[in-house]
C-alpha cells in the first residue's frame, strides 16, 4: 500500500477533464466506476480521490459535456450513471489534441536530440 | 420555491452517490479479502471526509448562496429556539408595531389611496368652482343643470362629461317586500364615460335618459344581498318608492365612484322627476344639486381643460345673470365676476365627506403608528445588541474558526429577517382584525360605512416593505458592530466587557425610545383634552332621556299632500306612548348629519336690508313642543300652537344670535322679518354641533303655510325627524316601531337614536383620534419601559463585581441605589430634553383637528413629561433593587 502511494502521481491541472471524458468514451459508468477504471487503465498509477472526482463529474454535467441518468443497480439501488455528450464528445477531441500538443512539446524538450534525429 | 424543492432533491441525489461509491468500494475491498469491519473503514478512509467532499461539490452547482441561506435560516431558528423569551418579546412587539401600520394603512389605502376600479382612473377630474371671497372653504361641487348641458354642448377637452345627483335613501319593492337601499340618478353617459363594462345585462345607454325613465342598474353587492345574485331579475320590475322601474343589468364588483360610498343602485337622472316632480329644475339658473364629472381626452392637461370650462362657466354665468331678476343684486354680481372653475383630478373618487373628515386624521395616525414601529425597531435593536454582546465569544470563536465577517453579518442578519417576517405575518393577522375595528370606529349610520379594508396587494407590499425594513433596521447596525471583535481579546474576556462606544449606544437607543414616546403621550394627551372639551360644550339643549328616529312618508309612496296627515298621525300615536313626556317633529334634528337648511333674510319690519346687511341663518321648521322636548329654554314670547298651521304670511321664533343681528337692542317680540311675526325668542344652540359656533337661527311652524322656501316643500319630499322626551328608555324603541306600524306598516322607521348617541356620534373623529393616539401612547410608554428595563438590567448584570467590591468596602444600599438610579435618569432626562422641542413642533400639524386646546398646552406637557420619567424611574428600580441585594462574596466570586 504504502508502495503504491510513493508511485502516485499528482495529476496536472485540468488533465482530469480529460481523464474522465476518455473514460466515458467506452460507456456509461457511474462515479465509482470512472475512478476504478482510471486507476486501472493507468496501472494503478493513477488514483483520483473523490474530493477531485465528484466536484469535476458535476462541473462537467454542469457544462453540460456529460449527462447523468439515475439507473437500477443489481442489488436494487438507484445509481447515478454519468454518459458522454455530443458536446462531450466535440470537448474530447480539443482535450485530447491539446495534450498531445503539450506532450509532444514536453518531450522535445526532456529529448532535444532524439527530437533532431528523428526529422 | 421550486428552487428549494430542487435544491432538495439535488442534495438528497448527491448523498445517494457517495452512498454508492462507499458501498462499491467496501465490496471491492471485501472481494479481495479484508475483514468486513475494514472494508467499510477502509473505503471510509480512502474517500476522506465525506462533508468537505459534499461541500466542495455543492459549490460546482453554483447556487452556494442559496445553501448558505437555508444553513443561516435553519442556525437561526436553532438559535432564536435556543432564547424564546427574546424571541417572543421581540417578535410580539414588531407584530404589534406593524399591525398597527397595516391597520391604519389599510384604512388609509381605502380612504384615500386607492384608485377607482375603472380604466385609466388617472384621466377622470371632478368639476368645481370657486366664489367669493377667496378662501379655503369657498368652493362648491355642486351645479344647476344648464352647467351641464352648456359644458357637454361646448368643451371638447374631455371625451364625455356625465352629472348626476343622489336620491339618497329610497324604499325598494319587489314581490311585495320592501326594503331600503341607497340611490344615485345619473346622464345615461355616466357608465360610458368611467368606461365600466356591465357584469350582466347592459347598463346606461344614450336614450335611457329621458323624461318619465324607468330603469335601473344595480350594484353587484346590492344584487347579492337583496336578490340572492339571481340573474333572471333582469328584465323584472322592481318598486322604487312605488314607482315601477326595469332592472337592465348589474355593475362589476366593488364599482363606486365614492371612497366608501357604496351605492345600491343607479337611474337615469330624469328620473328623478318621478320622484319629486320640479318643473323648474332642469332650467333654474344659480341652483347647486348636480355633480359634474368627466374624462380628460389622452394627451389633454388638467390645466388646459380648467382653462377653457372655465370659460364657459363664466359665460354661462354672466348670460345667467343678465336675464336673471336677482341681477341687481352686488353679491350675484360680485359672484359671478369673481367665480372660476376648478377641476380637481378625481383618480380615486369624488370629493366624500369621509375622505374630508378622514384624510388628515388618518394620515397623522399613520405618522403616530410609525412611530410606534420605530420604537419596537429600536427596543429589538438593543435587545439584539444585548444579545450580539453575550455571543461575542461564540462571535469570535467562529471567526477563529474561520468564518468570513460577511457570512457572520450575513447570519445574523438571517436571524433579525427571521424575527421581522414572524413579526409581519402576526402583525399582518392583527391589521385584518384591526382594520374591520377601525371601520366599526367611524362608522355612525344604521350599517357599517361599506369600506374594504381587506389586506389587498398595496396593503401586502406594505407590510412586506415595512417588515423588511424594520427588520434592516434593528438588524444591520448591532450585526456590524456585533461581528467587529478581535478574537483574542474577546475569547480571553468571555461575555462580560463590552467596548465604550457600544455602551453609549445602547443608551442613545433607549433615550430616543424615551423621546418618542414623549411624542407619542403628549399627542394622546392632546386628542383626549380635545375631546373632553367638545363633550363639555354647552350646546343649548339636553343631551339626555330624548329618543330621535326618521320617518320619510316619500319611502312609502305617499304623495307629498298626504305626507302631513302621515306625520300628525305619527306624532300623535308617539306623543301618547307611555312614559313620554313630549314629542315634537322637526326638519333638521338636533346634531343632524343629514341637513343643514340655509336662508337669507332682506327685510327687517318692512324696511328692505342694504345688500351687505342681508343676514344669512340656519333655519328649521318644527311641530309646536320641540324647544320643551329638546331642552331649548324660550327667554320670551311663545312657543308655535297648533293654530299656527295654514296661518298666511305666518310666525317665526328666533334665536338669541338672530335677535342681536337683526333688530340690535330690541325686544323681537312682535317685529317682522321678511314679513312674519316674531313670536318668540328662544336661547342659541349650536345648530351644527359642538364645533360651531351659535350663529342666527329662524325657526318655522312646521305645518304653516306658503312662502318662498315652505317647510311644507320638505314635508313628502324628504325625512323628518320626531324627538321624543322620555321618563324611562326601556323597551321605548319597541313601542315606537308599533305606534309608527299602527299607523302605517308599510313606513319604515330609521337613524333611530338618542340625541347623546348622536352627540357622541359626531364626535366620532375626536374620538377616534383620542382612543387610538392613547392607545399608541400607552403603548409606546411600555415599550419606553422595556427598553428602560432591559438596559439597567444589563448594565447591573455587568457591573455586579463593580458593585460586589463598593459593597465590601462598605458602600450602602441607597448609594448603590443612587448608582443605578442616576444612569436610569441621565438617559431619561436627555430623551425629555430632545422630545419637548420635537413635540412643540410636530404639533402644528395636529392644530387643525384640536378643539379649546393649544397645541402646545403646558399642562398636557407636563403631563406627560411626569407620567414619562415616573414609570422610566420605576422601570429602572427593577433592576437597581437586584444591584442592592447583590451578595459581595458571590459577585466577587463570579469573576
Amino acid at each position: 500500500m504504502s508502495e503504491k502511494y510513493k508511485n502516485r502521481i499528482e495529476l496536472l491541472q485540468g488533465t482530469l477533464d480529460l481523464l474522465i471524458l476518455q473514460t466515458l468514451l467506452w460507456g456509461p459508468q457511474h462515479g465509482y466506476g470512472v475512478s476504478q477504471a482510471i486507476r486501472a487503465n493507468s496501472g494503478d498509477l493513477l488514483q483520483v480521490d473523490a474530493g477531485s472526482l465528484y466536484p469535476a463529474l458535476h462541473r462537467l454535467e454542469k457544462q453540460k459535456w456529460i449527462g447523468a441518468d439515475w439507473k437500477i443497480s443489481e442489488n436494487k439501488q438507484e445509481v447515478k450513471v454519468y454518459r458522454l455528450t455530443a458536446a462531450g464528445r466535440k470537448q474530447l477531441l480539443k482535450e485530447r489534441s491539446r495534450w498531445e500538443q503539450i506532450s509532444d512539446a514536453i518531450g522535445g524538450v526532456l529529448n532535444p536530440a532524439k527530437k533532431e534525429s528523428g526529422s | 420555491m421550486k428552487l428549494w424543492w430542487l435544491w432538495g432533491k439535488r442534495e438528497r441525489e448527491l448523498e445517494k452517490e457517495i452512498q454508492h461509491h462507499l458501498q462499491m468500494a467496501a465490496k471491492d475491498r471485501g472481494e479481495r479479502g479484508a475483514s468486513l469491519r475494514d472494508t467499510e473503514a477502509g473505503a471510509r478512509r480512502e474517500f476522506g471526509n465525506v462533508e468537505l467532499v459534499k461541500e466542495v461539490t455543492r459549490e460546482k452547482w453554483g447556487w452556494r448562496w442559496l445553501g448558505d441561506l437555508y444553513q443561516d435560516v435553519r442556525f437561526g431558528l436553532r438559535t432564536l429556539r435556543k432564547s424564546p423569551g427574546f424571541a417572543v418579546v421581540a417578535i410580539l412587539t414588531l407584530a404589534l408595531g406593524i399591525g398597527a401600520n397595516t391597520a391604519i394603512f389599510s384604512l388609509l389605502n381605502a380612504v384615500v389611496l386607492r384608485r377607482l376600479p375603472v380604466p385609466n382612473p388617472q384621466q377622470l377630474v371632478q368639476f368645481t368652482y370657486t366664489f367669493p371671497a377667496k378662501g379655503p372653504e369657498n368652493w362648491n361641487s355642486r351645479f344647476g343643470y344648464p352647467h351641464l348641458e352648456r359644458f357637454r354642448e361646448q368643451d371638447d377637452m374631455l371625451s364625455g362629461i356625465f352629472g348626476g345627483v343622489g336620491v339618497n335613501q329610497v324604499n325598494v319593492g319587489w314581490h311585495g317586500s320592501a326594503g331600503l337601499a341607497q340611490c344615485d340618478a345619473y346622464t345615461d353617459n355616466f357608465f360610458t364615460v368611467l368606461g365600466v363594462a356591465p357584469q350582466r345585462g347592459r347598463l346606461f345607454v344614450p336614450g335611457d335618459d329621458r323624461r318619465g325613465a324607468d330603469v335601473a342598474v344595480l350594484s353587484d353587492q346590492y344584487w347579492r344581498s337583496r336578490f340572492a345574485a339571481d340573474p333572471a331579475i333582469i328584465g323584472q320590475t322592481i318598486l322604487i318608492d312605488q314607482l315601477p322601474f326595469t332592472v337592465i343589468g348589474i355593475t362589476p364588483p366593488k364599482f363606486s365612484i365614492y371612497a366608501g360610498g357604496a351605492r345600491d343602485l343607479w337611474v337615469p337622472l330624469h328620473a328623478i322627476d318621478r320622484f319629486t316632480p320640479d318643473p323648474n329644475r332642469w332650467q333654474a339658473s344659480f341652483t347647486s344639486w348636480l355633480l359634474i364629472a368627466g374624462r380628460l381626452r389622452p394627451g389633454v392637461s388638467l390645466t388646459q381643460a380648467e382653462a377653457e370650462l372655465d370659460l364657459i362657466h363664466r359665460r354661462l354665468l354672466a348670460e345667467q345673470l343678465a336675464v336673471s331678476e336677482r341681477r341687481g343684486g352686488q353679491s350675484m354680481q360680485h359672484l359671478v365676476r369673481e367665480s372660476h372653475l376648478v377641476l380637481h383630478p378625481a383618480a380615486n373618487g369624488m370629493f366624500s365627506g369621509l375622505r374630508n373628515r378622514y384624510e388628515l386624521p388618518l394620515k397623522l395616525l399613520m405618522g403616530v403608528a410609525g412611530i410606534v414601529l420605530l420604537i419596537s425597531c429600536v427596543n429589538i435593536a438593543n435587545l439584539v445588541l444585548v444579545r450580539a454582546s453575550r455571543r461575542r465569544p461564540e462571535l469570535a470563536l467562529r471567526m477563529a474558526l474561520g468564518s468570513g465577517r460577511a457570512r457572520l453579518i450575513g447570519q445574523l442578519l438571517t436571524e433579525s429577517f427571521l424575527v421581522a417576517s414572524a413579526g409581519g405575518v402576526l402583525g399582518l393577522a392583527i391589521a385584518w382584525w384591526g382594520g374591520a375595528l377601525l371601520v366599526r370606529m367611524i362608522s355612525t349610520g344604521d350599517s357599517p360605512v361599506p369600506l374594504d379594508v381587506r389586506p389587498d396587494w398595496p396593503v401586502f407590499a406594505f407590510a412586506a416593505a415595512v417588515s423588511l425594513s424594520g427588520g434592516m433596521l434593528f438588524g444591520l447596525v448591532p450585526a456590524i458592530r456585533g461581528t467587529r471583535v478581535d478574537p483574542g481579546s474577546a475569547l480571553k474576556q468571555g461575555a462580560q466587557g463590552t467596548s465604550g462606544p457600544s455602551r453609549l449606544l445602547d443608551r442613545a437607543l433607549v433615550a430616543v425610545q424615551v423621546t418618542l414616546s414623549l411624542v407619542l403621550l403628549t399627542g394622546a394627551g392632546i386628542f383626549t383634552r380635545t375631546l373632553e372639551n367638545l363633550r363639555h360644550v354647552d350646546v343649548g339643549y339636553e343631551r339626555d332621556n330624548i329618543l330621535m328616529f326618521s320617518v320619510d312618508a316619500k319611502l312609502a309612496g305617499y304623495p307629498k299632500e298626504r305626507a302631513r296627515a302621515l306625520y300628525q298621525a305619527v306624532l300623535e300615536k308617539a306623543a301618547t306612548l307611555p312614559g313620554i313626556q313630549s314629542a315634537s317633529v322637526s326638519i333638521v334634528r338636533p346634531v343632524d348629519n343629514q341637513y343643514y337648511l340655509g336662508d337669507s333674510i332682506g327685510q327687517v319690519d318692512g324696511r328692505k336690508l342694504p345688500d351687505a346687511e342681508i343676514i344669512n341663518v340656519a333655519w328649521n321648521a318644527m311641530s309646536p313642543g320641540y324647544f320643551f322636548t329638546v331642552g331649548t329654554p324660550i327667554l320670551m314670547g311663545r312657543d308655535f300652537d297648533l293654530r299656527e298651521s295654514g296661518a298666511g304670511a305666518g310666525v317665526v321664533i328666533v334665536n338669541e344670535s338672530l335677535a342681536r343681528q337683526a333688530l340690535p337692542g330690541q325686544n323681537p317680540i312682535g317685529h317682522r322679518l321678511d314679513g312674519a311675526e316674531i313670536i318668540g325668542l328662544v336661547k342659541d344652540s349650536l345648530y351644527g354641533g359642538a364645533r360651531a359656533k351659535p350663529g342666527p337661527v329662524l325657526y318655522r311652524s312646521l305645518f304653516q303655510g306658503e312662502g318662498g322656501t315652505d317647510p311644507s316643500q320638505w314635508v313628502g319630499a324628504g325625512a323628518v325627524s320626531f324627538e321624543l322626551r322620555y321618563r324611562s328608555g326601556a323597551g321605548l324603541v319597541d313601542e315606537v316601531r308599533q305606534a309608527v306600524a299602527s299607523v302605517d306598516r308599510n313606513v319604515p322607521i330609521f337613524h333611530v337614536k338618542t340625541l347623546r348617541a348622536q352627540t357622541e356620534d359626531s364626535f366620532l373623529r375626536e374620538r377616534l383620534l383620542a382612543t387610538i393616539s392613547s392607545f399608541f401612547g400607552g403603548l409606546a410608554l411600555l415599550l419606553a419601559c422595556l427598553g428602560v428595563y432591559g438596559l439597567m438590567a444589563y448594565v447591573v448584570s455587568r457591573r455586579t463585581a463593580e458593585i460586589g467590591i463598593r459593597m465590601a468596602l462598605g458602600a450602602r444600599q441607597l448609594g448603590i441605589i443612587w448608582l443605578i438610579m442616576r444612569e436610569t435618569l441621565c438617559v431619561v432626562l436627555a430623551g425629555v430634553a430632545v422630545g419637548i422641542p420635537l413635540t412643540v413642533w410636530l404639533s402644528r400639524y395636529a392644530r387643525a383637528l384640536l378643539f379649546g386646546i393649544a397645541a402646545a398646552d403646558l399642562v398636557v406637557f407636563a403631563a406627560s413629561v411626569v407620567a414619562l420619567i415616573g414609570a422610566a424611574v420605576l422601570a429602572g428600580f427593577l433592576p437597581a433593587r437586584r444591584a442592592m441585594r447583590v451578595d459581595p462574596m458571590v459577585a466577587l466570586r463570579y469573576e
